[in-house]
C-alpha cells in the first residue's frame, strides 16, 4: 500500500516529471483545440520522438497530452462551433449558443471544472477496479484474448463508421497489415515477396502517422477556406452555485463515461454523446431548452469524456486491449518501451501502474489550472490558418516516421498509408479500426494458434472450448450478439422473442 | 445502417479496387502455408483476407443500392470533389519532398517544402511565406534536434558537419 502511494507520488515530487506533465497537458489542450490536429495524431508523432527517453518521462508527457487533448476539443466547440475533437460534438451543440449569447467565458469555465471532476472520477475508478479486473484476467485463456481482440476491433468498427461492413473491412485490413513480416512462431515469411525490408514487418508507427497525420492533413485541404468566427470572453471562473447545482448530473455523467471508456472499443466520443443523451432525457426543466445553450447539456458530455480517459486505461493496462484509437497508439508506445500491458503488468511492474494513476491525476490538476487561464492568447492561436498547419503536420509526420529507425523507407510507407487513408476516409471508412487491427492482429494470431494447438488441431474441440468454459462462453455470446445485431436477422429475432417495440 | 443515399463520385470503382486487393491478398495468404493445418502461419492471414473480401461484397451491394450521381458532369465531379487540383499539387509536393529528403537533407528539403506550400496554399506575399517558412523550420529544428535530440536526415549533398 505504502509502496503504491510512493509510486503514485513520483511525478508529483520530481520537478522534471512535473514539468513534462504540465507541458504535455498544455500542449494537449492546444492540440485538441486546433481543428485539424488530433490527440491521436499528436500521440503517434510523439511516440517516435520519445522512444529513447526513460519510460517515466515518456509516459508523463503522453498522459498529459491525452488528458489535455480530450478536454481541448471543447474550447473550439464553444468558441468556433467546430468540435476540435469528436468527443466535443455534443459540447458544440450547447456551448456555441451560449457563446453567441456572450457567455463564452462562463461556458469554458463550467466545462473546465466539470471535465476535471469527470477526470477524477475516471482515475478513481482506474485505481479501484484495475487491480480487481487484472487478477480476474489472469484466469483468461488464449481463446479469451482472441475474442477480446475481435470484440474490440468490431466495436470500434461498428460504432464509428458508416456501416458494419466498412468497419469490419477496416479492422481486417489492419490485421492483414500486422501480419506482414516473419511469423514470430515459425519464422516463415508472410507477404514478404522476398524483400528484406518487408521481413521486419510494416512499422506500425508509420501506419499510425500515415493514417492519422498525413491522411487527416489531406482531408483538411478540402476545408481550407472556412473562416473562423470570433467571440467575446467574459468571466471564466464558474459560479459556485452552478457547480453545486450540477454536481449530481456530473457524477452520473462521469459514471457513464467511465463505464463506456472501460468497454473495449468505445472511448470519449461515444461516452460524451451517450451522457448528453442521458442528460436530455433525465433533466426535466432546464433553464434554457436543450439545443439553445443548456448548461446541463454542456456539463454531461464534458464530465463524461474526461471520465472515459481513466476508464479507457482499465482494459488497456489490465487486458492489453485498447479502448479506442488513442489508447491503441498509447499501447504502441508501451510496446516500444518494452512493456507488456496485460494482466501480468500489475504483478510484474506495479510501480508503472501506480505511476500512471498518479500521473493522470497530476495532469488533471494541470488541466484545471490551464483550463481557467490563458483563454485570450488561446483564441489567437487557434485562429492559425490551415494553410500553415497542413504543411507543418506533413513535416512533423515525416520527421516522426524517420526518427524511429532512421529508415527513409518508412517515410514512403507513411505516404502510402496517408493516401490510402485519404480515400478510405472520403468514402466513409474509419481508420481507427485499422490501427486497432495492426496492434491487436499479431496478438490475436498467436492466441488463435495457441488455442488451436491446445485443441490438438481439432476444429470440433476448438469450437467446443469456446462454449464449455464460463469466461469464453460469456465472451462468445457477446461476440455473436454483436455480429447478429448488425444483420437484418436482428429485428426479426427481437420480434420473435417479443422485445420489439411497436 | 447505411447512412448515405447518393453515391460519391468514384466510389464504385474504389470499392471494386478494394475487392480486387482483398482477393489478391487472399491468394497470397493461401500461398503461405496452403491448407496444411489449422495452426499454420497462413491461417490467420487467410481469415483476415477472407473477412476483407466478404465485407467488400456487402459494401459493394450497399453501394450499388445507392443512387448514382445522374448529373451530366459525373466524370468531372470526381476531379472536383475527390481529387481536386489543390490535393494533387499538394501530393506532388509531398512526394517530391519525401523523395528529395535523403538527398538534400532534412533542413533544406523541409525549408523548400514549407516555403512552396505556404506560397501555394496561403497566397500571401512571397516574403511573408519565406519568413514564415524560416521561422517554423527554426522552431521544428530547435524542438526536435535540440530538445528531443532526434537524428534528422543529413542528406548526401551537404558535407557532414555543415548542418
Amino acid at each position: 500500500m505504502l509502496e503504491a502511494f510512493a509510486n503514485f507520488g513520483i511525478s508529483w515530487l520530481d520537478p522534471w516529471l512535473l514539468m513534462l506533465t504540465a507541458a504535455g497537458t498544455l500542449a494537449g489542450i492546444y492540440v485538441g483545440a486546433i481543428p485539424g490536429l488530433s490527440v491521436t495524431m499528436a500521440t503517434s508523432i510523439l511516440i517516435s520522438f520519445t522512444f529513447k527517453w526513460p519510460v517515466n518521462d515518456a509516459l508523463a508527457l503522453i498522459a498529459g497530452v491525452y488528458m489535455g487533448g480530450v478536454y481541448g476539443g471543447s474550447r473550439t466547440a464553444i468558441l468556433l462551433n467546430i468540435p476540435g475533437a469528436p468527443s466535443a460534438i455534443a459540447t458544440a451543440i450547447e456551448g456555441y449558443p451560449m457563446a453567441k449569447r456572450g457567455e463564452a467565458g462562463e461556458a469554458i469555465g463550467l466545462t473546465t471544472v466539470m471535465s476535471v471532476f469527470g477526470g477524477f472520477v475516471g482515475i478513481a475508478a482506474l485505481a479501484m477496479f484495475a487491480p480487481v479486473i487484472s487478477s480476474f484476467a489472469l484466469m483468461f485463456n488464449s481463446r479469451d484474448y482472441l475474442l477480446l481482440g475481435l470484440i474490440g476491433i468490431l466495436l470500434v468498427g461498428t460504432l464509428s463508421g458508416e456501416s458494419f461492413a466498412k468497419g469490419a473491412f477496416a479492422g481486417a485490413l489492419g490485421v492483414l497489415i500486422g501480419m506482414v513480416g516473419l511469423d514470430p512462431m515459425t519464422a516463415e515469411g508472410r507477404f514478404t515477396f522476398g524483400s528484406i525490408s518487408l521481413m521486419g514487418g510494416i512499422p506500425y508507427v508509420a501506419a499510425m502517422i500515415g493514417f492519422f497525420g498525413v491522411a487527416e492533413a489531406l482531408v483538411q485541404l478540402q476545408t481550407l477556406d472556412v473562416p473562423a468566427i470570433k467571440q467575446k470572453i467574459d468571466r471564466v471562473i464558474p459560479k459556485l452555485s452552478d457547480v453545486k447545482r450540477y454536481f449530481w448530473l456530473a457524477m452520473r455523467a462521469s459514471g457513464i463515461g467511465t463505464i463506456i471508456g472501460a468497454l473495449p472499443g468505445t472511448g470519449g466520443d461515444i461516452a460524451a454523446l451517450l451522457a448528453y443523451d442521458d442528460a436530455r432525457r433525465s433533466v426535466k426543466n432546464p433553464d434554457v431548452p436543450f439545443g439553445e445553450g443548456a448548461k446541463e447539456g454542456l456539463v454531461a458530455p464534458e464530465a463524461a469524456n474526461n471520465a472515459a480517459v481513466g476508464g479507457a486505461f482499465i482494459p488497456m493496462l489490465t487486458l492489453g486491449i485498447p479502448g479506442d484509437a488513442v489508447t491503441a497508439v498509447i499501447i504502441g508506445a508501451l510496446f516500444i518501451h518494452g512493456l507488456k500491458p496485460g494482466p501480468l503488468m500489475l504483478v510484474e511492474t506495479p510501480h508503472l501502474f501506480w505511476f500512471t494513476v498518479g500521473n493522470l491525476a497530476l495532469a488533471n490538476i494541470f488541466l484545471l489550472i490551464f483550463g481557467l487561464t490563458g483563454i485570450r492568447i488561446f483564441t489567437k492561436i487557434v485562429e492559425c490558418p490551415k494553410a500553415i498547419l497542413i504543411p507543418l503536420i506533413i513535416v512533423l509526420s515525416a520527421v516522426g516516421t524517420y526518427a524511429i529507425e532512421n529508415n527513409p523507407v518508412h517515410i514512403y510507407w507513411m505516404l502510402l498509408f496517408g493516401v490510402l487513408g485519404y480515400f478510405l476516409k472520403t468514402y466513409g471508412f474509419q481508420v481507427g479500426p485499422i490501427i486497432l487491427g495492426v496492434i491487436l492482429g499479431p496478438m490475436m494470431d498467436s492466441n488463435y494458434r495457441r488455442a488451436m494447438i491446445g485443441a490438438r488441431g481439432d476444429i470440433g474441440e476448438f469450437l467446443w472450448n469456446f462454449v464449455s468454459h464460463p469466461i469464453s462462453l460469456v465472451l462468445s455470446i457477446g461476440f455473436v450478439l454483436m455480429v447478429l445485431s448488425q444483420t437484418p436477422l436482428w429485428p426479426r429475432l427481437l420480434k420473435t422473442i417479443g422485445l420489439q417495440r411497436q | 445502417m447505411s447512412g448515405q443515399s447518393t453515391r460519391r463520385p468514384g466510389e464504385l470503382a474504389f470499392i471494386c479496387l478494394l475487392a480486387l486487393f482483398s482477393a489478391a491478398a487472399l491468394w497470397q495468404a493461401y500461398d503461405i502455408s496452403e491448407f496444411t493445418g489449422l495452426s499454420q502461419p497462413g491461417v490467420f492471414p487467410m481469415l483476415a483476407a477472407a473477412t476483407m473480401l466478404l465485407s467488400c461484397v456487402f459494401i459493394l451491394r450497399d453501394t450499388l443500392r445507392t443512387r448514382p450521381n445522374q448529373e451530366p458532369g459525373q466524370r468531372t465531379a470526381f476531379w472536383h470533389t475527390i481529387m481536386p487540383m489543390r490535393l494533387m499539387v499538394m501530393l506532388a509536393m509531398v512526394a517530391l519532398y519525401l523523395y528529395a529528403m535523403p538527398w538534400l537533407g532534412f533542413v533544406i528539403a523541409s525549408g523548400l517544402f514549407l516555403f512552396a506550400c505556404f506560397a501555394y496554399l496561403w497566397r500571401k506575399s512571397l516574403l511573408i511565406s519565406l519568413l514564415l517558412a524560416a521561422g517554423s523550420l527554426a522552431a521544428v529544428y530547435f524542438l526536435f534536434r535540440i530538445v528531443f535530440e532526434v537524428v534528422l536526415p543529413q542528406g548526401t549533398l551537404v558535407p557532414a558537419g555543415v548542418l
